[in-house]
């Protein structure tokens, strides 16, 4: 029994974790975008922890999903955990937990690897992250064991508001580009002049 | 000059070659063909633009993807402030490097074919314009002249597929690289002109051919660009295989006394004169040891020259070269030579020699291109082969490290 109970426990405390993990990530990643930068807090710092905090997440997703599948009261089955809508229980709410996650399956792994990718697809599939947050954060509203309970609630707070804010930052300010004037200089200089 | 392949023929005071002569002279033009990439496999040809790459690989990964839509861009943009080879070449053998071109297209199945010449070499142009202008309609129909701003990295081969596509010959992110998605998302060859005149000839003559016109294990000739303290500056062709000290010789000696050689242009390095003498010049060879011989220039620094001066000025013109696409090359090069040029002009600050050290390492390898990595390795070549004139004019000679 107390295992059944351990693994319940850890399901619901690794999807909270994972939760503002995640969103710390969205915020440092438009903040990185944005080329945030003081004297106390350096622009690597930004990235570096955006990083890590995102494989950290991904570590307590993966905690998250095993647990929730190995818990013997709901029988899920691995497919649930892979196939979205597939699941017998919950099968809207699981399937956009599904979907959240294989889109940072998707962003992780072209990160990783980003070398092979190239630039444009791995930007392109970076922005899935738009997309990936909030489905996690409706999939955790809709199916969550604590979304009514205050704490919860304060933390989804927290986090939406947070990123809202950041992504908000992000449409209002213009990322500064400190080569444009030079590069608008050299591109004229090796555009073509004369197209007859 | 020397007549062995690429210049056999009438002499460079005849100017171009005509089609007619080309043709008596060297017979109808072979067609390209898969057969073809292997004999240019065997016959061991490297690109000549600068980066020494395998021709037959190049060319074969290109023939493996949608084959008839591909793309094949000669390369004669030649940016490289001490290379005058490619315009050369042009001006001299127009139709060896047309030939070039066309048998490239048909091997790898393309279907355009884009001379891409620098805009500032008038005689080049003008020999190609001509010699187009000979050719049967049936070629001509597949031709396209195009001319390349004059900027060192309108040659880099993203930057020329960029040209034709956005019509600025600004380097791109890569992958995908031109092979993959070149002009207009096709499979696209980019080829320096001496590396097509080269493939023109073996597609007639065969591997063996070319493999002994090498001394040792090099194969085929090499176009140099010899220039600086020699008697007589200006354009070689010479075996691959021979050495400095011929390459020298037939640029009739040294004036004066050498100091260092920069060998490959301004992407290359600088060799102490003791070393350079007898170094072999074979592009493979170079650069399975890890060095490069670049577009074939050869430089020579007299003793009585400031090599921090020239060091500085290289330095300054690679910088202002930058594309401003990647903070780390712009900012870092203009950085590097800043204080390059302090220390040239004996006026460093205390941190400067230490710090050109440092910086080196902070911008290799990040940008989009290669263009910072080698404004770097030319610094380091600097930095090594003129380290006592750099300790003195930096006032750190004796200096702990701290």
């Amino acid at each position: 029994m107390l295992n059944d109970t351990l693994l319940w426990y850890t399901t619901r405390g690794a999807g909270a974790v994972s939760l503002v993990l995640l969103s710390a990530v969205v915020v440092l990643g438009v903040l990185s975008s944005l080329r945030f930068e003081v004297p106390s807090w350096p622009r690597f710092l930004t990235t570096g922890l955006h990083r890590n905090l995102a494989l950290t997440a991904v570590v307590f997703l993966a905690l998250h999903i095993v647990t929730a599948v190995v818990d013997p009261f709901t029988h899920l089955g691995w497919l649930a955990a892979v196939i979205p809508f597939s699941s017998y229980y919950r099968t809207f709410w699981l399937g956009l937990g599904v979907i959240a996650v294989e889109l940072l399956v998707a962003i992780t792994i072209t990160s990783l690897v980003r070398g092979l990718v190239g630039h444009s697809a791995w930007r392109a599939i970076h922005w899935l992250a738009y997309a990936s947050w909030p489905i996690a954060v409706v999939h955790g509203f809709g199916t969550g064991t604590d979304n009514l309970s205050a704490w919860m609630l304060a933390i989804d707070v927290v986090c939406i508001a947070a990123v809202v804010v950041s992504i908000g930052a992000r449409m209002l300010m213009r990322s500064p580009d400190p080569l444009a004037a030079d590069r608008a200089r050299f591109r004229e200089r090796v555009s073509r002049k004369v197209i007859k | 000059m020397t007549l062995l392949s690429l210049f056999a023929g009438p002499p460079a005071a005849a100017g171009a070659e005509s089609f007619r002569d080309h043709a008596k002279r060297l017979g109808h033009r072979p067609r390209g063909d898969h057969a073809l990439i292997d004999t240019l496999d065997r016959s061991g040809l490297v690109g000549r633009g600068g980066a020494s790459f395998p021709v037959a690989v190049k060319w074969r990964s290109v023939a493996g993807r949608d084959r008839g839509s591909a793309v094949v861009i000669a390369n004669g943009a030649e940016g490289e402030p001490l290379s005058r080879k490619d315009r050369t070449l042009m001006a001299l053998r127009p139709h060896l490097v047309i030939d070039g071109a066309l048998i490239a297209a048909e091997a790898v199945g393309a279907s355009r074919t884009l001379l891409y010449i620098g805009e500032a070499h008038g005689a080049a142009t003008a020999a190609i314009t001509r010699a187009l202008s000979e050719r049967p309609a049936a070629e001509l129909a597949r031709l396209t002249l195009l001319g390349a701003p004059p900027s060192y990295v309108a040659g880099e081969e993203s930057a020329a597929v960029n040209f034709v596509n956005s019509g600025v010959a600004a380097p791109l992110a890569v992958p995908p690289r031109p092979f993959e998605k070149g002009v207009d998302g096709r499979p696209t060859l980019v080829q320096n002109v001496e590396s097509l005149a080269h493939a023109a000839l073996i597609a007639r003559f065969g591997d063996a051919w070319f493999q002994s016109l090498g001394r040792h294990n090099a194969a085929g000739t090499i176009l140099l660009t010899v220039s600086g303290a020699v008697a007589k500056a200006g354009v070689i062709e010479v075996s691959s295989g021979c050495s400095v000290d011929e390459v020298l010789a037939l640029a009739g000696g040294v004036s004066g006394k050498a100091r260092a050689v920069l060998l490959g242009g301004y992407f290359g390095g600088w060799i102490n004169a003791d070393r350079a003498g007898s170094m072999i010049l074979d592009p493979s060879g170079l650069r399975a040891a890890g060095g490069s011989l670049g577009c074939g220039v050869v430089s020579v620094l007299d003793e009585s020259a400031d090599p921090l001066d020239v060091s500085a000025r290289i330095m300054q013109h690679l910088a202002n070269e930058s594309a401003a696409q990647c903070g780390p090359c712009f900012f870092g090069l203009r950085s590097l030579s800043a204080a390059t040029t302090r220390i040239a002009a004996r006026q460093a600050d205390h941190g400067d020699l230490p710090q050109l050290h440092r910086w080196t390492a902070m911008v290799k390898g990040r940008g989009a291109c290669r263009h910072p990595d080698g404004a770097v390795a030319f610094l380091q070549s600097a930095l090594t082969v003129f380290e006592p004139e750099f300790a003195a004019a930096a006032g750190t000679r004796g200096r702990r490290a701290s």
